[in-house]
């Protein structure tokens, strides 16, 4: 994934007004991307499942708003599906939000802006996942500092806006699309999943996690109290975690 | 009828189990930022975790799925998600062309197979 300063954008901080409102709009432009289609693909693909699940629409759409985070989104709607507790997929989502933690310290230094204030910090923050991860690294360091925190808010915006359009068309889509569109719309949410584990594992610690993760959850499937994802997570990742630190040759 | 099957009832729990626990990681990335070390031994364990946990989230979706994806027998699913990673680590490592290949994979097997959900 190139992350390196988009040229074209460098020019901008030069000439560009810096009113709140023009950088808002320039992030809401540069959320229509190829990462960005992506993403709504990948929403498409939510929808579909919210359908097959049963889950009402709205409530849905304000999982996208909310907790704008697809593996959280299909933890906490699958689960509910499965008959999970409220408690265990709580703790679950918790776990699976851990990877915004880094994101949003390392991209926080480029939203921050010369002058920071804490509420403008945490809607940036609230923006960050994945792909907003990745375009803000890309796209950020070509916005003057004064712009970056709306520039930021606008990315962000504009990619939640076109995931929620990508969830809504998800769920009327399925019902009308033949049978093998339909399951192709469903497969969008671990194929994507998968290819972000292989794209974002580079120590033999990541490769340990995804591959005890992905056996240990089949094998405590349908466990007392919802717990399933709970073991594979913990159990798969903590097993993972020390595996690699008694292995020889692993990176100081 | 179910209570996470109403709206009201499924915002709640999307609110309360969903966006809390999740925002919890955002907002401590704000406030601790820059006194948190992203490569001490405590994250190091909390990123292990988090990626096994998706690792479980794939895997159930593809071994244990739920709707439509049944109809689909197991070598087909976990078939063409391999040839999705296949074909993203072979097209420079573009997530769009491993996508489309895991996605032609299934839509070809599921019609050659007949099968409808």
């Amino acid at each position: 994934m190139n992350v390196s300063p988009d040229p074209s954008l460098q020019a901008l901080g030069a000439c560009a007004p810096s009113r709140p409102a023009h950088w808002f709009a320039r992030g809401m432009v540069g959320a229509v991307s190829t990462p960005g289609l992506v993403l709504v693909a990948t929403f498409v693909g939510f929808g579909g499942l919210l359908h097959d699940l049963g889950f009402p629409i709205f409530a849905g759409l304000l999982s996208t708003l909310l907790v704008w985070a697809l593996p959280a989104q299909v933890i906490l709607v699958g689960g509910l599906a499965a008959g999970a507790s409220l408690p265990a997929l709580a703790v679950a989502v918790c776990l699976s939000g851990v990877r915004l933690l880094p994101m949003v310290v390392s991209l926080m230094p480029l939203m921050r802006g010369p002058r920071p204030r804490l509420l403008s910090e945490l809607v940036c923050a609230h923006f960050v996942a994945v792909t907003m991860w990745v375009e803000g690294l890309r796209l950020l360091p070509g916005v003057a500092p004064e712009g970056r925190p709306a520039y930021a808010t606008g990315l962000g915006f504009g990619l939640t806006v076109l995931s929620m359009t990508g969830t809504a068309i998800g769920f009327y889509l399925t019902g009308a699309l033949p049978g093998p569109l339909a399951v192709a719309l469903l497969l969008l949410t671990p194929i994507s999943f998968a290819i972000l584990l292989v794209r974002n594992a580079r120590r033999p610690v990541d490769w340990l996690a995804i591959v005890l993760g992905a056996a240990i959850s089949p094998l405590v499937a349908n466990s007392p109290g919802g717990l399933d994802l709970f073991w594979a997570g913990v159990g798969g990742g903590t097993l993972a975690f020390f595996l690699a630190r008694i292995l020889p040759g692993r990176q100081a | 009828m179910n209570f996470f099957t109403t709206e009201l009832g499924a915002m709640l729990v999307v609110i309360f189990v969903g966006f809390l626990p999740n925002e919890v990681w955002r907002v401590l990335g704000v406030l601790f930022g820059r006194r948190i070390d992203e490569d001490s031994v405590w994250m190091q364990w909390v990123q292990a975790v988090a990626t096994a946990l998706l690792a479980a989230v794939v895997a159930r979706l593809l071994l244990v799925p739920s709707g439509a994806l049944v109809a689909l027998p197991l070598w087909l699913r976990v078939g063409a998600v391999a040839s999705g990673i296949g074909g993203f680590l072979a097209v420079r490592r573009s997530v769009l062309a491993g996508v489309l290949t895991a996605e032609a994979v299934l839509v070809v097997g599921a019609w050659w197979l007949g099968a409808s959900p």
